[in-house]
């Protein structure tokens, strides 16, 4: 393979990701419109990427297996094949009530019946655990005033579970403290944890959106 | 006909994709023979390295889920290896659009939404695993480790691995290990009486993927159209900011002291924050410590996601009032103990 055309290959297959700008970008189009060699790279890095992103592009031995089979049920004469059997009812309904149950430890559902007052939107399981020195203040007027200060409150009871005592506990965040909990996790992450799981973890999770 | 015709892709997809896969061999290194080490004499240091080298030394593929109270993310993860150097893509499947790079300390987050880079070095990625083999070392001395069982994840046989704490003073972990290569696979936080509190792992992961470098390396730096915005961050000491740990919680080490601008709504205070970072190994506490102002300090208090906590308190000395933030994965009696210890010098 000569120099140039693998040259060539490189750039059909950035192109192919989308990962060309500028000049290669041009470079890229003017290969494709001057040389059929490099449209038909091209059009193989494409299906390359099909293929490898759809596994079951890739595999037909399933289709072959189901195409078998109905070619076997097609010779069979009607009322003999075996979609010709009557589904009970009765499993269709078992089934759907069945769906329609909600998990018993569905952590949103249980959270909206402990949340009771709470708006919906309060589903994230954040609890605020008032510290004892503000026990004096009222859940409205800590309410009020944190609205007043222009940044986002949502309130719901919920349990602390710090030593196994419940405390009356109201959810609170604002900008500020999302911005400290970045930079914990920018910075604070030193972990010996942090390189097999920790970066992925911050990187993947993203706080519950306000 | 179409089958065919599928086959005669795959055929063709198969004879391109040969060349380029050889080529990448050095990057995906050949499955190393199963350690046949008996894993129960194994102790936390050794269980962390195998972890940590198994990161290091293997190309993967995968989609990783994060559960943290009734919230849950996912992200697609490219992950490849060349010597010292890593990189990694994490694509979020999840939330808004984010695409995460790492090139060993070089972190780069693209948020295609509001079209802006966040360009950092994270120094405290390179501290492992030299962080374990300092003599000083507390991580043993803290946390014991016992393998309790094999459970399967995202199709992998893994070794379950519980660090196991022992004081009150931090959480649990309980570890899944892959068995062959020591990558983990999924990893529990567990709260003092041994409850989940938050929980990550692979539901799907594919070992010695064919990864390309060259690709993330090029998807890196493209910028283009995006604002490159770093954090203006300021190395410093808690001495020199004037901050002591009169009584310091017993395992957590101070790691680094940073000062950060506030940026307040209204721009009016050009104060900065001090972030004073502790870490017991594996657990870490940041220490944030700003002027009081009464207008935005508001509500003391305590907060729970997951396994993070976070605390606020306000600080009055004979110099002035100052407002704590305490952030953590420790537990709430740990950030209590570390807003009490902290004591203003000067």
């Amino acid at each position: 393979m000569s120099q140039d055309n693998l040259v060539n290959r490189e750039l059909m297959s950035a192109l192919s990701d989308g990962q060309l700008r500028g000049d290669e970008l041009a470079s890229a189009f003017a290969s494709l419109a001057k040389s059929d060699q490099a449209l038909s790279t091209w059009h193989v890095y494409h299906l390359v990427g099909d293929v490898l992103r759809a596994g079951d592009l890739g595999d037909v031995r399933g289709d072959m297996a189901f195409v078998s089979r109905l070619r076997a049920q097609l010779t069979l004469p009607v009322g003999t094949r075996s979609s010709d059997e009557p589904v009970p009812l009765d499993e269709f309904r078992t089934n759907s009530h069945i769906l329609s149950r909600q998990s018993a430890n569905d952590a949103s559902t249980r959270w909206k019946v402990l949340a009771g007052f709470a708006s919906m939107v309060a589903v994230a399981v954040v609890g605020w655990h008032l510290a004892s020195g503000e026990a004096g203040l009222g859940l409205d007027a800590r309410l009020a005033a944190v609205s007043a200060g222009g940044a986002t409150a949502t309130a719901s009871k919920a349990q602390a579970g710090a030593a196994g005592t419940i405390e009356p506990a109201v959810m609170l965040r604002d900008a500020r403290l999302d911005e400290l909990l970045a930079a914990h996790k920018q910075f604070g992450g030193t972990s010996a944890l942090q390189m097999p799981a920790g970066f992925l973890r911050n990187a993947t999770f993203e706080n519950p959106a306000r | 006909m179409i089958y065919r015709a599928r086959s005669r892709f795959l055929a063709l997809a198969v004879a391109a994709f040969a060349p380029w896969v050889s080529a990448q061999t050095n990057v995906a290194p050949a499955v190393p023979p199963v350690i046949e080490t008996r894993h129960s004499e194994l102790g936390i240091s050794d269980w962390l390295l195998r972890m940590h080298e198994a990161s290091r030394k293997r190309a993967y593929i995968g989609t990783f889920v994060v559960s943290s109270g009734s919230n849950m993310s996912s992200a697609r993860i490219w992950h490849v290896c060349d010597g010292d150097l890593q990189m990694e893509r994490v694509e979020s499947l999840s939330g808004a659009p984010r695409s995460t790079f790492r090139r060993n300390e070089q972190v780069i987050t693209f948020l295609p939404e509001s079209k802006t880079a966040l360009s950092e070095t994270r120094e405290s990625l390179g501290l492992f695993p030299d962080l374990l083999k300092a003599a000083d070392s507390s991580i043993e001395q803290f946390y014991g480790a016992k393998q309790t069982g094999s459970e399967r994840v995202a199709g992998f046989d893994a070794d379950v691995v519980v660090l196991q704490p022992k004081d009150g003073l931090r959480f649990g972990y309980r570890v899944w290990s892959e068995k062959r290569s020591g990558l983990v696979v999924k990893l529990q936080t567990l709260d003092v009486d041994g409850s989940v509190v938050e929980q990550a792992a692979f539901s799907e992961l594919q070992l010695d993927a064919p990864v390309s470098m060259g690709k993330l390396t090029r998807m890196m730096a493209n910028t283009e159209g995006y604002r490159v915005e770093k954090p203006e961050l300021v190395k410093t000491t808690a001495v020199a900011e004037g901050w002591t740990m009169k009584s310091p919680v017993a395992g957590f080490k101070s790691m680094s002291c940073y000062k950060r601008p506030v940026s307040a709504p209204d721009g009016a205070n050009p104060e900065s924050t001090m972030q004073w970072i502790f870490s017991d190994g594996l657990a870490s506490v940041s220490l944030f410590v700003e002027a009081f102002d009464r207008r935005r300090h508001v509500h003391e208090g305590s907060m729970t996601m997951g396994a993070t906590n976070t605390m606020t308190r306000r600080l009055t000395d004979k110099t002035g009032d100052w407002w704590l933030t305490v952030v953590g994965e420790v537990p709430r009696n740990t950030m209590i103990a570390f807003s009490q210890g902290l004591e203003r010098r000067k």
